[in-house]
Order: C-alpha cells, then structure tokens, then sequence
C-alpha cells in the first residue's frame, strides 16, 4: 500500500475529500436542549441534560412520555396551556371536535455554536495540489438553529429545528427534524403505557447513538459512510460498478416510525418504513432518484445495576449525593433495508432497465453508565451493498462482489465535576471500497481517528466546547514517493442556547 | 391604726404585684420592612439578636419545609438554634437537599441525600447562621433556613409587616436577614404594651 503510486490529482482529490468529509460530517442537522421546557416549568436545563443535549435518565423519560413529566405533570407545569376546546367536550365527540390543547407561549428556543477551527500543517506538495486548508479559523463552522417542540395535549406531541444559518455567514443549513408523534397508540389494545406510539414526518432514525444530539463537536464517522463500488458508474470507465449509494446512517429521513418502551423504558424497540438518505424527491439525480421504500429497526434492552431498590423504580437513581442516571448496562441491535435503484427507463444505459441494488446495515451497541461520573459507549456497524457490473460494450449487467465496510466507534466520558467533562473517542471505518477505488483516505486504508476532547458547562445553558481529531496518514505525492501526513485537527468553540 | 397599717400594707403589696408583674410583661413588636432596591418586602427575617448570658431551650416541636412543585415551602424559614427542621418532598419526582455553607463558613456544608415523595429527612440545626437549601437535582430550587439565637423572630409577609410574639420587655438589638438586602440593625425597647419598629432594607 505505502509503495503505491499515486498521481498528483489523486493526492489533491484525497486532501479534498478528507476535508469535504470533515465538513459533511460537521454539518449533520445538529439539535439540542430545549430552553422552551425550562420556561413551560420553571427548571433547570440540568433537570434533562448533565451535558446537554445528551439527556439523562430524567431526560429520557420526559421525551419517551411526549416531552411531559412522567408523572403529574400537569402540577409542575409554570406556563399553561391554551384548551383548543373544553375537556368534556370529548363526550360530545364524535358530533364535536375532539378537544385539544397548545402551548400557552410560542415554544421556540434558539442555539448558536461557533468554532475555531486548528489544522496541522500541511506539506507543500498538498497544498500546491491545491489541497489548501488555511491553518486557522475563526467560528466556522458556525450554526445558528431555531427548535420548537412540546405537547399538544396528552397524546400529541411534535418537535421542529432548523439550521437557519451553518457552515458559515448566511449559508443555508435546512430542516433538521420535523415531526408528529402519537404517543400510547397501545392504549386502544389494552397494552402497557407507551408500549406502542408512532411518529410522521422528517426525523433521525432511533439510532444507538444519537447523531444529531451528540455532544460532541463531530459526528460519528461510520454514520456518515456511504457505498461506492470500483469504478462506479457515472465516469468515463467501459466496465463499471453500480453501487454509488449515498446513503449514510446519521441523516434524518422522511417516513413513518413504530415504536415503544414498555417495561420502565427498559426495553425499547422501533420500526421504521423511510425514504432513505439516498432518494432524491422529484426530479433528482438519475443515480439516486428512487420510489422503492426502506425499513429500519431497532431494539434495544437496559439492565439496572443499582444496588437499591427504590433507586432501580426511581426514574432517577437516588444517591447520598444526590440524583444520577442509574447505573445501568444497555445493549441493542440494529438493521436497516434498502434499495437503490438507479437507470430508470435506462436513461443511462440504455440497453437494460432499472438496476437494483439492495443493501443493509446492521449492528450492535453497548452503553454503560456509572451514575452520572462515566459512560462508555460503542457501536459496531458492518454495511453490504449488493452490485452489478455494467459492460457497456457488451451490454451485459452482471451481478458482482458486494461493496461492504465495517465501522463504528467507542466513547468514553467523565464527569470530573458536575461542570467538566472529559472525553475519549476512537471511531474506525474500514471500508475495502474506499481501497478498491484508489482512494485509500489514510495509510490504515480506513479513516480512523481518536478524539479527546473536553465540554465545559460554563452555565447550564452554556458550554466551551473541545476536540482533538487525531487521524491517520494521509498519502500524498513528492516526486515519485508516496509519503503521509496527518491532517490533524483541534477544534474548539462555544455554544449556548436560549 | 391596725387598719390603717394593713391598707398601707395592701397597697404595697399590690404595688410591688404590679411592678413585678409590669418587669415581666410580654409583648409583640410590630412594624413594617420597607426596601430600598429590592424586588419586594416579603420573606425578609426580622429577630432579636443575641440577648447577653440568656439561653434558651430548642423547642421539641420540627420545623418542617417541604418541596412541592418544585419549589421549598416555606422558602425562607427561621428557627431558634437547635431546632430540629423535617426536609419532606411532596412532588413525584426525587429532591435533594444540601447546604454549601452556613453564612459562608464551608466546614458547615451538609447533604442530606436524595429521597422520593412521602418521605422526610430531618436536621437539627445548632450553627447559628443561615444555610442557603439547594437541591442538585433541580438548581433553580432555592430555600434558606435561617438560625439565630432567641426565640423572638418573624418573617414578613408580602407587604413587609411582620409582628414577634411574646417579646419580654426589655431593650433588644432587632435585626433583618434577606435574600438579596444588607442585613439592618436597630434597637428596639418593648414595653408593657410591645413596640413599633419600622425598618428599612437596602440591598
């Protein structure tokens, strides 16, 4: 690999690359905590968040009930809720509207985050490649998001953000999550409370980790993995691959989701029939326009390892020095179906029809939780995308070696004060298609990268932010060497909400 | 002359009755907190300090302050030193109670732990000062129990009029404790008919 000759265009697209990933991943919709609750209750961001907007145990609790408190809320709520009709209205439904409420005040909350961004040096080759990244910058990415969520009433409730401005000065971020949920749907079959609720609208899959609510400063690499085969189609190439799937695990889709959390939230499932990431509505791209439908699940099991009883039925652990998420052990699974098609009516071989390609994802995650000190976190992810081979000499589509990578991550945070935290991250990708298109993005064939970093709660509702990105050898040309060097980042900046 | 000798004495007697009775007179001080610089009057603590070689006993009787709605009720509470104040949570989730200091002395910092509705822990308090309660679940609760040395205080209400019962006659230093004021001093010499002691606090 190392004695691989790489032509200059090659080293300045892998430069490229590295830093359109980096981008791509730094601008995955981003929501947060949500300052609209600590009005509607007059509490605290730390109610829900000890490292916002990662939620505690009680955080969970208040959105898996429809961002309510899992008990009397009615008691606790400071703002009251304007009635959309009486309550005894109900008896008279059918032949009346069906009684419901809003939120007494407009629930919108805003967030800014601006980092400043520290990139190692680059050797002159890359660069004269054009492969430039200046060495610094200040407050980019830059993000302002508007959210709005709440409850209307005792079933309904609904959350909607929006990157108003990302990346940098007026450029345009988009919808991040805008949904509808239905929650104890269950309760018209007899079953437990919350054991079935469903969601429509645009929202994140119910992944093992939250891409858009992590607290960290980056996404997680393997989220963001897409699939491309050997010379995949769309080049100048006579044999080519057809897996050119866009698809990443970490971007909100279109559909409809299945789901609950009987059993305390012990036990979680979810069923999702989505558009997928990689389906262009209208008239898109010949390669991602689509109509087939998608199917995520995924569920997931806790076990409570508190000592104490009462603190194990609590919602909260109750310790000597007071609350923190139980100590608990959480492992799930996850798979995800789809179909990518792509050629419709052969617009661009005109010799056959529609190719399909389906592909999965699946995985499994761990997370372990000691009180609110530490938590460690992993996920492995192994995708497979099935793909043809076009001869577009012959005019023959053949079925070929599936494009597949592994990927995933392991996060370990600290709680050195209620206000400090430290953190450690490693996420791998090992993606063979990566190699098998000559586009080997580090010496380790893989874009693995550790992250410590650091989230500092200046106030509840404000944090310093901190990261390390730490990567592999990237390759570059000098003469007819191939050398490496390591585009290391540290990326550090603020971040408030209100 | 016999006569005359025991009305002497009768009149002495109920005299000597009188003034005693006079020296030990309870009586209310009354009056009203004005601020100066302050949202509002209420939940100011006004009592009589410390009164020289006089002790008194802690009553048997807890103070309670209870935690409902996320808020301490009573949220400003005044208790003769060695009271024993019962922490109760009527709100269904979990509250903790904790005191960083008393009146800034860190040595004082106690946690009283984290307990469900229904339940109650208890503290006597024998540090005179005031320990400003938190609860590390919800930050923004806030609660102050305020412990001084004679059994003669009050809190004012939303007006800032507060009345101390049963005050014995005498000449008192009165004092004021809130949350955000200067603390005031002024004396204040009850009679058998009590006193008016208007005060004003500054923050």
């Amino acid at each position: 690999m190392k004695n691989r000759v790489l032509n200059t265009s090659i080293s300045a697209s892998l430069t490229a690359v590295v830093v359109v990933l980096w981008v791509m991943l730094a601008s995955v919709p981003k929501t947060s905590a949500i300052p609209a609750f600590s009005r509607k209750y007059g509490t605290s961001c730390t109610t829900c968040h000890n490292n916002y907007p990662e939620l505690n145990d009680f955080g969970l609790a208040f959105r898996k009930n429809g961002f309510k408190f899992p008990k009397d809320d009615e008691t606790f709520v400071k703002q009251d809720a304007v009635l959309l009709g009486s309550k005894a209205q109900k008896e008279a439904f059918p032949e009346a509207l069906y009684p419901g409420e809003i939120p007494g005040t407009i629930p919108i909350s805003f967030r800014y985050e601006g980092n400043l961004v520290y990139n190692g040096s680059q050797p002159r080759q890359v660069v004269t490649n054009g492969g430039y990244v200046p060495r610094t910058d200040l407050f980019v990415p830059n993000t302002f998001t508007i959210i709005s969520a709440g409850s209307f009433g005792p079933n309904f409730s609904f959350w909607i953000d929006d990157d108003i401005s990302a990346g940098a000065t007026g450029a345009g971020g988009g919808l991040g999550d805008g949904w509808l949920k239905y929650n104890d749907l269950g309760h018209f079959f007899h079953l437990p409370l919350n054991a079935l609720n469903v969601r429509f609208g645009q929202f994140e899959l119910d992944l093992p980790f939250t891409n858009a609510r992590t607290p960290y400063l980056s996404g997680y690499d393997s989220m963001g993995e897409g699939a491309l085969a050997q010379n995949a189609c769309g080049g100048t190439a006579l044999v080519c691959g057809t897996t050119n799937n866009p698809f990443v695990l970490g971007t909100p889709q279109r559909g409809i989701e299945f789901g609950g959390y009987p059993n305390n939230g012990n036990f979680v499932w979810s069923v999702a029939v989505v558009d997928g990431t990689n389906s262009a509505y209208g008239t898109g791209p010949a390669l991602t326009a689509r109509n087939t439908k998608d199917v995520y699940f995924h569920t997931s099991y806790q076990f409570n390892l508190e000592r104490d009883s009462e603190s194990r039925h609590a919602i909260q652990a109750a310790g000597p020095t007071g609350p923190h998420d139980h100590t608990s052990l959480r492992a799930g699974a996850f798979y995800y179906h789809g179909r990518n098609q792509q050629n419709f009516g052969g617009s661009v071989f005109p010799f056959t029809g529609t190719i399909e390609d389906p592909f999965y994802r699946v995985g499994g995650e761990v997370r372990f939780k000691y009180r609110s000190k530490f938590e460690l976190y992993a996920v492995g992810l192994h995708s497979h995308d099935d793909n043809h081979l076009v001869d577009t000499v012959a005019g023959t589509v053949t079925k070929t070696n599936a494009v597949t990578s592994t990927g995933g991550f392991v996060v370990g945070n600290y709680w050195i004060f209620p206000w400090l935290i430290a953190d450690l991250r490693y996420d791998f990708v090992n993606s063979p298609s990566d190699f098998a298109n000559q586009i080997p993005l580090t010496e380790g064939r893989t874009r693995n990268r550790f992250s410590p970093g650091y989230q500092i709660l200046v106030r509840a509702n404000i944090k310093v932010v901190g990261e390390y990105q730490r990567r592999w050898g990237v390759p570059y040309q000098n003469g007819t060497a191939t050398l490496f060097y390591r585009p290391n980042t540290f990326v550090t900046g603020i971040d408030y909400s209100f | 002359m016999k006569l005359a000798n025991l009305t002497v004495k009768a009149v002495l007697l109920s005299v000597a009755v009188v003034l005693a009775s006079v020296s030990s007179f309870a009586g209310d001080i009354k009056g009203k907190v004005s601020v100066q610089g302050l949202k509002s009057a209420a939940n100011i603590t006004v009592y009589v300090d410390t009164i020289p070689d006089k002790k008194f006993d802690a009553p048997s009787q807890h103070v309670v302050v209870d935690q409902k709605k996320m808020e301490f009720i009573p949220r400003v509470v005044v208790v003769l030193q060695g009271t024993t104040v019962d922490f109760t949570n009527s709100d269904p989730v979990g509250h903790n109670v904790y005191w960083p200091s008393i009146s800034g002395n860190k040595k004082l910092t106690h946690n009283l732990g984290t307990w469900p509705k229904g339940e109650k822990k208890s503290f006597q308090f024998n540090d005179l000062g005031v320990a400003p309660l938190l609860c590390n679940v919800h930050p923004e609760m806030s609660g102050y129990v305020v412990v001084v040395a004679t059994p003669y205080f009050a809190v004012t209400d939303k007006d800032g009029n507060y009345e101390i019962k049963n005050a014995p006659a005498g000449k008192y230093t009165l004092k004021t404790w809130s949350e955000d004021g200067k603390p005031t001093t002024q004396s204040v010499d009850v009679s058998g008919s009590g006193a008016t002691a208007d005060l004003t606090v500054k923050k």
